[in-house]
């Protein structure tokens, strides 16, 4: 519980109607889409920087522990307040300060929610290529601390190749600026890749300098199938091995896409072992170009079915089907775990394999998604978390699905981060020496360890 | 609504992106996973039952977006339904909504309270008006009574026009019956020119949602059992409903709470599967064409009712028959289907957030240049129509009256 001398010092800074302590509007901010839980002592709804720096300055005078939260869409918990505290909720500070397309930037606040920058872009044909399957609801602060990827990264890029500046407010309640409107800018440290996937243990964004695109003049996108699992992950090592860069690249099995297809009758070929979603863009004579050596690759892989998307309408059908894939595997238990392990392009097929083997050993369902151009693995397991012993087999086969994507050279998470999920498994990827580096830099920034406290650092 | 009473919500999120009171407010506490997850503590026993907890819950439209998009499947609407009957036991109802409950849990007091000698006068018991202004509209803009409740007004079976296609029952709600004859009026006629006959069967009451959305499920059960037994009619093709709330209700409240009520299944299944609203009706029947009566061309546009989308899942069947309608000319407003705020009583529980919703609603449809603002729900009709401005020169009707 906080002092009421605390309280009311927040208390006038944010008003009443920012300021959440009772305890039904407190398990609201307890939670975010990870399995655990843990209540704040208080939640706050900053919309200015100021507010944001007085409340840090009287949290570290204090040591009160601050956890900031977009839309609480993380799936590995890094929103999620274990050690209680005070919760700085972003999702009224929400406003685009300015578009420049001319320039090719625009400029944010964090509670912007990643949708509504695609819209604003839209008129100006522009757009701001990270794409998180959760980009309808995730705040580009939540984006920016967590690193988002999605599909389209794999030619675009993740959020910190979009960042050109940012406004961050340290521990202390200090305001810091760093970057600025240009592509071009070696003043100084690089801050953002720090600030930028520190999933809110080093400072509070407050407002982001992004990059953005113009939309590209052609796009194409196919489905192909394949009669092996194995032809379809070797498709895509040799697409990428042989210079192609696809925008996006996305493998489903057929189980995936047999849940699809319960669901939404689409026509995909229920008896394929593997499909491949490609899509290419550009302009246009490069993009057929492009598109028959993809064509050329598969078909060397003993493709099934081709089938191109013939309008904008089918294009989205597709890609529709695609998005869904995790919502209808949800039905198929009452919980579903997704993992987010990322291997070399040219690993993918031992690395399915061997996600396929583990599931059976522990005689579990598994459905094998991925954004599998960049090597980004999503296998998803339905299960039922209330059925203990289902329960413990799950565990050991994440366990050992970790393992095996740290053996061939891979790495614990693509795009999800490493919250509260996966701060055990450090050590398989980082040495001591590594792991203490990182909290030499948290001790600098953030001395009295406030902000977001109990996570990976 | 599917009832997967299986699954869990993995609290993925998805659901704030349509949540009309999240995008209003951008408060987690005003979404439809924190609803869920507020329920769950309660039923864990984390949560004490509250005021405060009674507020998040009711601070919804009933809208169903939420469930639509849900990739786990849960059904919102029971949930929520079943912790407002809770929090209504707990902590009571405001004055002015156990009114409208009591009336409309026996329709003849809505006569009553209207007065017998002059019938038609405004729907609100004088307690709302003071107290409550009817939140953002105004009391003189509210739908008077019908001089005549329409089911008063024509007999209970009406032949064809020509020869017989087949029998429908019309389920006409209680807006129609009270106040807006004119819907009724226009779905019987367009029912005999298609060649049904229709029966309006006499006993028929109000369908229950409002009593279920304020979880008076006691007052609602009585209601129920009656419009089962009614709409049980074999050989009748279709039961027609021109306003969704009742169509959802009886296509998938009812179903819903079979087990609850312990109603009589194969009944309940039966009216769930022939509820269709009048514009999907009118477009199954192939050749719908000919009932358009040609004049001059007249500019509408269109609000897409929350319960036609996710309740009765006929997102498209209106706007089809308004595009091919020569006698319209018809411009589709950039938010067609986002909620108008209306949500039942939401509008004047909690007229801030309402008007925030409205406004754009207002602003787009003014931004077609319609003198027509066509909806198939009494309730956003109201809605709309009350919050339009007397210089804005458009008036809101049912897209049956069009035609
Ligand atoms: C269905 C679903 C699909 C998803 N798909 C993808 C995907 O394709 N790719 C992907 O990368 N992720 C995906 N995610 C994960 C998640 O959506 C992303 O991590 C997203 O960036 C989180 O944004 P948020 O606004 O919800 O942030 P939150 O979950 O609220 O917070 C995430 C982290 O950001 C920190 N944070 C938030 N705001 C600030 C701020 N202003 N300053 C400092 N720190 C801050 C929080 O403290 C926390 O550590 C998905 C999640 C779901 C549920
Ligand atoms: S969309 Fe469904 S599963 Fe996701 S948070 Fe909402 S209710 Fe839960
Ligand atoms: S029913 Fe509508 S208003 Fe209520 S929680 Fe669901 S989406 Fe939000």
């Amino acid at each position: 519980m906080l002092d009421s001398k605390i309280r009311n010092q927040l208390e006038e800074i944010v008003g009443q109607e920012r300021l959440l302590e009772k305890p039904e509007e407190l398990i609201c901010y307890s939670y975010d889409a990870y399995l655990e839980e843990s209540m704040p002592d208080l939640v706050l709804l900053p919309v200015t920087c100021e507010e944001v720096s007085k409340i840090m300055k009287i949290c570290s005078s204090y040591k009160i522990p601050v956890t900031a939260r977009g839309a609480g869409t993380s799936v590995c918990g890094a929103s999620i307040p274990i050690k209680h505290g005070i919760v700085l909720c972003f999702s009224q500070m929400n406003k685009i300060m300015e578009i420049n397309t001319k320039d090719r930037y625009i400029i944010v606040q964090p509670g912007v929610v990643n949708i509504d920058i695609q819209k604003a872009l839209e008129p100006f044909k522009f757009f701001y290529p990270p794409d998180p399957g959760s980009m309808n609801v995730a705040t580009i602060g939540g984006n920016v601390a967590q690193n988002a990827g999605g599909p389209r990264c794999l030619k675009y890029g993740v959020t910190a190749d979009y960042i050109l500046g940012m406004e961050v407010v340290l521990a202390s309640g200090k305001t810091v600026r760093f970057g600025s409107r240009n592509v071009k800018d070696v003043t100084g440290y690089r801050l953002s890749g720090l600030f930028c996937g520190s999933e809110g243990t080093l400072g509070i964004v407050t407002e982001i300098i992004l990059r953005v695109v113009p939309l590209p003049e052609t796009i194409k996108t196919i489905l192909v199938t394949f009669d092996d699992l194995d032809d379809t992950a070797r498709s895509v090592s040799d697409i990428i091995g042989a210079g192609i860069l696809p925008v996006a690249m996305e493998l489903l099995d057929k189980l995936t896409i047999n849940a699809i297809e319960d669901s939404a009758n689409l026509g995909f070929p229920r008896e394929a072992q593997g499909s491949l979603l490609i899509e290419i863009d550009g302009v246009k004579e490069a993009c057929e170009k492009e598109m028959q050596k993809v064509i050329e690759k598969v078909k060397a892989n003993n493709a099934t079915s081709i089938k191109e998307a013939k309008s904008d309408k089918e294009r989205d059908e597709l890609w529709e089907a695609r998005r869904s894939a995790f919502g209808v595997f949800a039905k198929l238990a009452p919980d579903i775990f997704s993992e987010d392990v990322t291997v070399p392009a040219s690993k993918i097929p031992s690395m399915i394999r061997k996600t396929v083997a583990i599931a059976q050993k522990y005689g579990l369902k598994v459905g094998i998604l991925a954004h599998a151009g960049d090597g980004n693995m999503h296998p998803m397991i339905p299960a039922d978390k209330s059925n203990k012993e289902e329960w413990e087999r799950v565990e050991k086969a994440f366990d050992e699905i970790v393992e095996a994507a740290v053996s061939l050279n891979g790495t614990l998470s693509g795009e999800h981060g490493i919250g509260l999920a996966k701060t055990r498994f450090l050590p398989l990827v980082m040495n001591e020496d590594s792991i203490e580096f990182m909290s030499v830099i948290k001790k600098a920034v953030d001395p009295d360890g406030i902000l977001n406290p109990g996570k990976f650092v | 609504m599917k009832s997967t009473v299986l699954q869990n919500c993995n609290k993925c999120g998805l659901c704030l992106s349509v949540c009309p009171t999240y995008k209003v407010l951008n408060q987690e506490h005003a979404s439809p996973r924190a609803r869920l997850q507020l329920i769950n503590f309660y039923k864990d026993k984390k949560v004490l039952s509250s005021i405060g907890l009674k507020e998040i819950i009711s601070k919804c439209l009933m809208c169903g977006s939420c469930a639509a998009i849900c990739p786990s499947g849960i059904n919102h609407y029971s949930q929520f339904m079943e912790m407002r009957t809770k929090m209504r036991h707990d902590h009571g109802e405001k004055v002015a909504i156990k009114s409208l409950i009591f009336l409309l849990a026996k329709e003849y007091r809505i006569r009553l309270a209207a007065g017998f000698a002059e019938f038609s006068q405004r729907i609100i018991p004088d307690n709302f008006i003071e107290k409550y202004n009817l939140g953002n509209i105004p009391v003189k803009k509210f739908p008077k009574l019908n001089k005549k409740p329409l089911r008063k007004a024509v007999p209970e079976i009406i032949s064809p026009e020509k020869s017989k296609k087949g029998t429908v029952l019309y389920f006409t709600g209680c807006a129609t019956n009270y106040a807006f004859d004119g819907t009724g009026f226009a779905t019987i006629k367009i029912l005999k020119q298609m060649g049904s006959e229709v029966i309006i069967p006499e006993k028929q009451t109000c369908c229950g949602i409002p009593m279920l959305f304020h979880g008076a499920r006691d007052q609602a059960e009585k209601n129920i059992l009656i419009n089962i037994e009614c709409l049980s009619q074999d050989d009748v093709k279709a039961i027609i409903v021109d306003c969704p709330t009742c169509g959802s209700a009886l296509k998938n409240e009812y179903p819903a709470l079979q087990k609850q009520l312990n109603l009589d299944d194969t009944a309940v299944q039966k009216i769930s599967s022939k509820v269709i609203d009048i514009m999907s009706f009118i477009l199954q029947e192939s050749d719908h064409t000919d009932l358009f009566e040609t004049s001059v061309k007249m500019k509408v546009t269109y609000h897409l009712p929350c319960h036609l989308k996710n309740g009765l899942k006929s997102s498209y069947n209106t706007e089809k028959i308004l595009r091919e309608h020569p006698g319209l000319e018809y411009i589709q407003a950039e938010d067609v289907d986002e909620c108008c705020g209306g949500g039942g009583t939401f509008f004047y529980e909690y007229p801030e957030i309402s008007k925030q919703m409205v406004a754009t609603k207002l602003k787009n449809a003014r931004s077609t240049g319609a003198e027509v603002w066509l909806t198939d729900c009494p309730v956003c009709r109201i809605n709309l129509s009350g919050n339009l401005k007397e210089k804005d020169n458009m008036i809101v009707k049912h897209p049956v009256e069009m035609l």
